[in-house]
């Protein structure tokens, strides 16, 4: 006999399966018990968002291959999607996208800050998501722009953090910089 | 190809690999492996070791995939190999995380090692150089005499990643393929992502004269006995008719090294179809003028550059080029579903598995396994190793009619065959060797 007779199926893999069949057995439960006690206030829903930033966070994490940077711009994303939820859950007032999304910007600056200086020989693996982050801190003005919020100091705050954040690493690290955007959009 | 930094270095896919992560899947490896069967239990700790001594050789495969924005590339990888047990189905979709981000796996059981390597990292020829390098080093750690006897010269390599495709295409050659679909093998698939595996165990001197019978080399033979097999045991066994059949069409890679000058370590290969119509089927012999006929018209250094030219040109395309990676993902899977319908089945023979002297006697043969996928449920895949053609099926079919067809066909030819399988199925010795020589007068 060459080949094994049991095969094992991955521990991981069993764990995603129990993982996701849980949020999804969990997202019922909790719509059918909302539906029958209190059907006119929709708190299942805001529940089954946090579920799903959870269950993406972690099949994220689970990844290895990503670097830190990548999570940090992926929780970007999933927190203000998640935040504008519930903002337009409880009687949309635009606190997401004037408050928090600032404030969600500032913080990953400060965290991407950190990580440039404890491991600034990398810094090429984080000059992508940095970038992406000084994107999504200029994508503000277009909601000022349309007039969907009011221009404040926290916006503006967060994207004079985010280009000066990232031009300072920019003329830190240039070489890897360039080196970095090279091998990201070779064609 | 590869660009230097300061930390490390990175180099493109190259023309073929590139397509590879874009349609892979979970039912789509796109894996291949090689085995070797020694006449001794493997010891892991040494294997390991093996592995990492292999690596220091063979830097092009310590590498690990990266995304980019418009295509995939490969970055060095730091970590170490890792070395398992043997635990799962063959070449099922290597998983970066239990493989530390390599390319490829190294498995044992018992007596057996195992490879398997994702297409994007090399082909059939790159893959069997890394191959035997690790079973060398594995044997001189683990005998130390044959280092002293055998003289294994650690010659300088001299492969390379260069994109031979790039460097061997020609802008004007152009294919002028009818491109008709092909016949889909018909039958209920195995459950639970299995996969069915069955090596013949062929006797070459007994294969030699049955290929001399009909003048044909043993990948041209094996093919019309493949053809053979699938018509009487899956076309008519599934249809009632044969009456505008699609044809049976067996996809043939071929290394180009053999046509171009190239000492690549990356992919470099290309395929010819040979497409047998339902009225060719009628008799083992008219099969095999037909399969003679189509290599002599297909397998030209003319024809090669005309299919890998081709392929090039759409690798080379601007537009496609500059489509973002995920949107090029869900194209490219759309669009590889639809022209995997113009294959039934691929045959891949490595040809001879040399190893030198002394080695030999701790071995005792070579395996060589292509993965099954959603269209092409079998695949077939042989190497020969000293007196032994191994031709492999893997199938994720639930019944093994083909592979029993096969067998009595080359028993009923006198052609000694022995069978190892991995006993997902009932084995396909025994049974109607009878009808099969009936079936051939």
């Amino acid at each position: 006999m060459i080949y094994p007779k049991k095969i094992s199926s991955k521990k991981i893999d069993t764990f995603i399966k129990i993982f996701s069949l849980s949020v999804v057995v969990i997202s019922i439960i909790l719509l059918v018990i909302n539906y029958l006690t209190t059907p006119n206030i929709y708190w299942s829903h805001l529940c089954i968002c946090s579920l799903l930033y959870i269950y993406l966070t972690v099949r994220y994490s689970i990844n290895r291959t990503r670097n830190i940077s990548g999570f940090i711009v992926v929780q970007i994303i999933l927190l203000t999607v998640l935040i504008y939820f519930i903002d337009y859950q409880i009687g949309y007032t635009g606190w997401s996208i004037s408050v928090a999304l600032p404030i969600i910007i500032i913080i990953s600056n400060i965290t991407m800050f950190i990580l440039t200086i404890i491991n600034y020989k990398n810094y090429g693996k984080y000059a992508i998501n940095q970038l992406i982050i000084v994107l999504l801190s200029l994508s503000t003005i277009y909601f000022i722009h349309k007039g969907i919020i009011s221009s404040n100091t926290l916006i503006k705050t967060s994207i004079i953090i985010s280009i000066f954040n990232f031009l300072v690493s920019l003329i830190l690290c240039y070489k890897d910089f360039k080196e970095e955007i090279i091998r990201k959009t070779n064609i | 190809m590869s660009k230097k930094t300061n930390k490390n270095t990175w180099r493109k896919l190259d023309n073929s690999a590139k397509i590879f992560p874009l349609s892979e899947s979970k039912k789509y490896s796109t894996v291949f492996r090689y085995s070797v069967v020694l006449k001794e239990d493997i010891d892991k700790a040494v294997l390991e070791k093996a592995v990492e001594k292999a690596l220091l050789r063979y830097k092009a495969f310590k590498v690990k995939l990266k995304r980019g924005i418009f295509w995939y590339y490969l970055e060095q990888n730091l970590k170490k190999a890792i070395v398992r047990e043997e635990s799962d189905y063959p070449c099922k979709r290597i998983d970066p995380i239990y493989s530390n981000d390599y390319l490829f796996s190294v498995t044992y059981f018992e007596r057996k090692i195992n490879i398997e390597i994702f297409h994007s990292l090399t082909d059939g020829n790159g893959g069997l150089i890394f191959f035997r390098e690790i079973v060398y080093n594995y044997l001189e750690m683990k005998h130390k005499e044959l280092l002293d006897k055998e003289e294994r010269k650690t010659r300088k390599v001299e492969f390379d990643t260069e994109d031979s495709y790039i460097a061997n295409f020609n802008k004007k050659s152009k294919k002028n393929d009818e491109n008709k679909k092909a016949y889909i093998l018909k039958g209920k698939e195995l459950k639970f992502n299995q996969v069915s595996v069955n090596h013949l165990l062929i006797n070459n001197y007994d294969l030699k004269n049955e290929c001399t019978k009909y003048d044909m080399s043993t990948t041209q033979y094996l093919t019309s006995v493949l053809i053979w097999s699938i018509y009487n045991a899956n076309i008519l066994k599934n249809t009632k008719t044969i009456k505008n059949k699609k044809p049976i069409k067996v996809c043939i890679p071929v290394n180009l090294k053999k046509y171009f000058r190239s000492k690549t370590m990356s992919n470099f290969f290309s395929y010819i179809s040979v497409d047998a119509e339902m009225d060719t089927c009628v008799s083992f012999e008219k099969i095999t003028l037909f399969v003679k006929s189509e290599f002599e018209k297909k397998l030209t250094e003319e024809e090669m550059l005309k299919t890998m030219s081709d392929t090039v040109k759409i690798g080379k395309n601007l537009f496609i080029s500059s489509i973002p990676l995920s949107l090029k993902k869900i194209i490219i899977r759309s669009v590889y579903a639809e022209i995997q319908k113009h294959l039934s089945i691929t045959y891949s023979n490595i040809g001879k598995v040399g190893i030198i002297g002394k080695y030999q006697d701790y071995i005792d043969y070579f395996l060589f396994l292509i993965a099954p996928e959603n269209i092409e449920k079998i695949k077939c895949s042989s190497c020969t190793y000293l007196d032994k053609v191994i031709f492999t099926f893997t199938s994720i079919l639930n019944d093994n009619d083909i592979e029993r067809f096969f067998y009595n066909f080359l028993r009923s030819q006198n052609v000694k065959v022995e069978v190892e399988s991995n006993e997902i199925l009932d084995s396909i010795e025994g049974g109607e060797k009878n009808d099969i020589s009936q079936k051939n007068k």
